[in-house]
């Protein structure tokens, strides 16, 4: 099925709210994922493979330790929306140097990161890690190798380079079924069981509307 | 929107108007959405057309409305239904309706009409494609309907108390745009002229919807009387309105998005300010005045609740516009700064309801400087969302203590505070907002009480040196990213932030509602409980054969009464 973005970005701000994010930080992820959504990407399979691996976790143990050197977790595993997010706070260090991470999951998910920071920063920054090699300059997004990957050894992100071959846009999504489900599985957690007295109260009136 | 030039007297300081008892209590102006778009209708020249209508002896069947303006023609797709009547409920759980809509970005072919008659009868459990911009649903109100129906069909015209009484013959129970259940992104839309205003296709579906539904019921008195039925006469069409009920879906909304709000608000402030500043008002411009103050006084007159808030608030709203009426008929509004001195009056000696009424009508005569000011409206501010890591520590607490300075003393754990938590249902998704302390919520809560969580950012800050970046306190405390975004953005958007209490034990939601509602350019709120409004829409509008440059713009004041 497809979906609108705001479709997307809805079920993703839920879905990273009920694995257990604050809602600013699912306010990130579910910017990021219409981002990647709207450039092609898979962004819905990306978060909902990212939520199954941290859920349940304590997710101080996925963040940066530190923005000193090597950007690294804990648990060995970083996650790439408080990654992401901590790159486009700290988009100040950019242009004196290059930000270096370590075991980074799901890293497609830092792109949008390092598109609002291109775009901050008015200037194209490289997103490298194994194969692949992304450019983006706040708006436009150039790929080549394989975004897809679950974890990623190194990543670095730096200033430069220029988008030749941009990626088509995309005004909709079209996510994997069982990807779909599963973020509205976490979703659900953020919804309260309807009771009657909810259902008269928490809305509104018992006033017939038949008038 | 930089200060204009020549405005010598400043906006309202948000701090004024943004209290929950104040925003409760706007009224609709020049800048409200239904009239900027009747106004470029008008101005453009757009055609309407009827290309089908299929509706059979029982009243089912669809019909298609094309609105074509210079460039891109909309068309209302409506589907009518056989409801029964133990079926019919304006909340958001009903799953059928009277009459069901969307809006179809161009003109349907066959094979469009079969998918959209395959889901918009479904509406939440249906779905619509990038092709359509909107989609709604209404009821009738079964008094006037059956009244409507039974008079035309025998020759007769309806009554008119009866007619005026209730306003509508149906009501919109919820009109979803913005990627609803498949339906285009306001992204794909957002660059045309005629879709820059907010909610423009929201304001054209229900502009639509009111032809439908004149035509529907005439067609039904034509089946019921055969050639004796009468033609509902246009003066009396005229005066019907589509009603809507709103529940507490729009009051997430606005605290959702506090940059398009700050621009609703800031441009209506801002074009107060500008006719606060006129030094001097000619003829016309007063005469205007005068006669929009005294068809709004109709338009007031013919405004029932049953519900006591809104009855005591009416009561105090004609009282004040008796005092308001001696006042204009005694002052020279042709001295130094008219509006500004009527203004300040009515600051002084009338209510909040009327204090927002006459800000509102003094805008009347202004179109040249006001009617501009719609092309600020909506929010195209993407970067607003990041958050500036480099801001100090310092430097957001002040922000914080600028914008949510009267939080701050507010003591966020007494009950009575924070008696209320807004959640989600597990049922439909609808917003809701329960008893902390009495229901099983808390652990479901949503953000919208923002004024309590900046008052923790606050506490949380001091425990910050303050030079600290506020990217280092947040790779500590992720907790806090929504606060520290929000007080960011109440830099740059200085009325996106409701200065009152979101949670407490005396919160009226249809505060909310209403603020949202005089936006859109209703009428005539008539709230059902503390949490849920009536309203009426493009009463007295032309309909779109009718609609010209001449009645584009006044018609939401009435011309008198013609018994």
């Amino acid at each position: 099925m497809r979906f609108s973005l705001n479709e997307v970005e809805g079920t993703a701000k839920r879905a990273a709210r009920g694995a257990g994010y604050s809602w600013g930080m699912a306010e990130e992820a579910a910017k990021a994922t219409r981002f990647l959504c709207a450039h092609g990407l898979d962004g819905c399979g990306l978060l909902a493979g990212l939520l199954d691996r941290v859920d349940g976790a304590d997710l101080r143990g996925f963040t940066p330790r530190s923005i000193a050197g090597e950007w690294a977790a804990a648990s060995k595993q970083l996650c790439p929306v408080s990654a992401g997010a901590a790159l486009s706070d700290h988009a100040a260090l950019l242009p004196t140097g290059k930000v270096a991470m370590r075991g980074v999951l799901f890293p497609a998910l830092v792109l949008p990161f390092a598109a609002a920071v291109a775009r901050h920063l008015e200037t194209p920054v490289a997103v490298e890690w194994d194969g692949a090699r992304i450019l983006l300059d706040g708006s436009d997004m150039e790929l080549s190798g394989d975004a897809a990957a679950p974890i990623t050894n190194r990543l670095s992100i730096a200033r430069g380079g220029a988008i030749e071959a941009p990626v088509a846009r995309s005004s909709r999504a079209a996510p994997d079924a069982r990807d779909w489900a599963e973020l509205n599985r976490f979703a659900h957690r953020t919804y309260a069981p309807a009771t009657e007295a909810s259902r008269l109260l928490g809305a509104g009136t018992a006033l017939s509307d038949n008038d | 929107m930089g200060a204009a030039q020549g405005t010598t007297i400043p906006r309202r300081d948000p701090a004024v108007v943004m209290r929950l008892a104040r925003l409760g209590s706007f009224h609709q102006s020049r800048l409200s959405f239904m009239r900027i778009l009747t106004r470029r209708m008008a101005t453009e020249n757009w055609k309407f057309s009827r290309p089908v209508f299929n509706i059979d002896e029982k009243g089912v069947g669809h019909a298609v409305y094309s609105a074509a303006g210079p460039q891109r023609t909309y068309s209302l797709v409506a589907f009518a239904h056989d409801l029964p009547s133990e079926k019919r409920s304006d909340r958001v759980i009903a799953d059928a309706w009277d009459a069901t809509f969307a809006l179809f970005d161009g003109v349907p072919d066959a094979q469009d009409i079969e998918r959209l008659a395959e889901n918009v009868p479904l509406q939440e459990a249906g779905r619509v494609s990038e092709s359509e911009l909107s989609l709604s649903r209404a009821n009738r109100s079964v008094r006037l309907w059956a009244h409507v129906v039974e008079a035309l069909a025998g020759g007769r015209q309806p009554d008119l108390k009866q007619v005026r009484d209730v306003g509508y013959l149906m009501r919109t129970t919820a009109v979803y745009g913005s990627g609803k259940f498949g339906a285009a992104d306001r992204e794909v839309i957002a660059d045309r002229p005629e879709m820059l205003a907010p909610f423009q296709a929201e304001m054209l579906s229900v502009y639509l919807t009111r032809a439908f539904v004149r035509d529907l019921v005439q067609h039904m008195a034509h089946v019921t009387g055969g050639g004796s039925a009468a033609v509902l006469a246009p003066d009396i069409a005229r005066e019907l309105g589509i009603g809507n009920s709103t529940g507490l879906g729009m009051a997430p909304y606005i605290i959702n998005h506090p940059v398009l709000f700050n621009n609703w608000i800031m441009v209506r402030e801002e074009a107060i300010a500008r006719v606060r500043s006129v030094a001097v008002a000619s003829d016309v411009e007063i005469a205007v005045f005068r006669e929009t103050f005294q068809r709004a006084l109709i338009s007031i007159a013919a405004w029932h609740s049953e519900h006591p808030i809104q009855t005591a608030k009416l009561a105090s709203l004609r009282k004040d516009l008796e005092a308001l009426g001696r006042r204009i008929a005694g002052e020279d509004l042709r001295g130094d700064q008219p509006w500004n001195r009527l203004f300040l009056w009515a600051q002084a000696e009338l209510g909040e309801d009327a204090q927002e009424f006459v800000a509102s009508i003094m805008l009347e005569p202004y179109g040249a400087l006001v009617d501009g000011l719609a092309d600020c409206m909506a929010d195209s501010n993407s970067d607003a969302f990041r958050i500036a890591g480099t801001m100090t520590v310092e430097q957001l607490r002040a922000l914080v203590e600028q914008s949510y300075g009267w939080a701050l003393n507010v003591d966020w754990d007494a009950p009575e505070n924070c008696a209320r938590a807004w959640y989600v249902s597990e049922e439909k998704l609808e917003p809701r907002l329960g008893e902390r302390f009495s229901e099983p919520i808390a652990e479901y809560e949503q953000p919208l009480a923002p004024a309590r969580d900046a008052a923790v950012l606050h506490t949380a800050l001091a425990g910050w040196p303050d030079e600290t970046p506020i990217a280092e306190v947040l790779l500590a405390h992720p907790e806090h990213r929504h606060s520290v975004r929000r007080a960011q953005i109440s830099a740059i958007a200085p009325y996106g932030e409701i200065r009152d209490n979101t949670i407490g034990a005396t919160v009226l939601p249809i505060d909310m509602l209403r603020c949202k509602l005089s936006f859109f350019g209703a009428t005539h709120f008539d709230p059902r409980s503390d949490r849920w409004v009536r309203i009426c829409m493009y009463a007295g509008a032309p309909y779109p054969e009718e609609l010209t440059l001449g009645n584009e713009d006044d018609w939401v004041y009435p011309k008198g009464v013609t018994e």
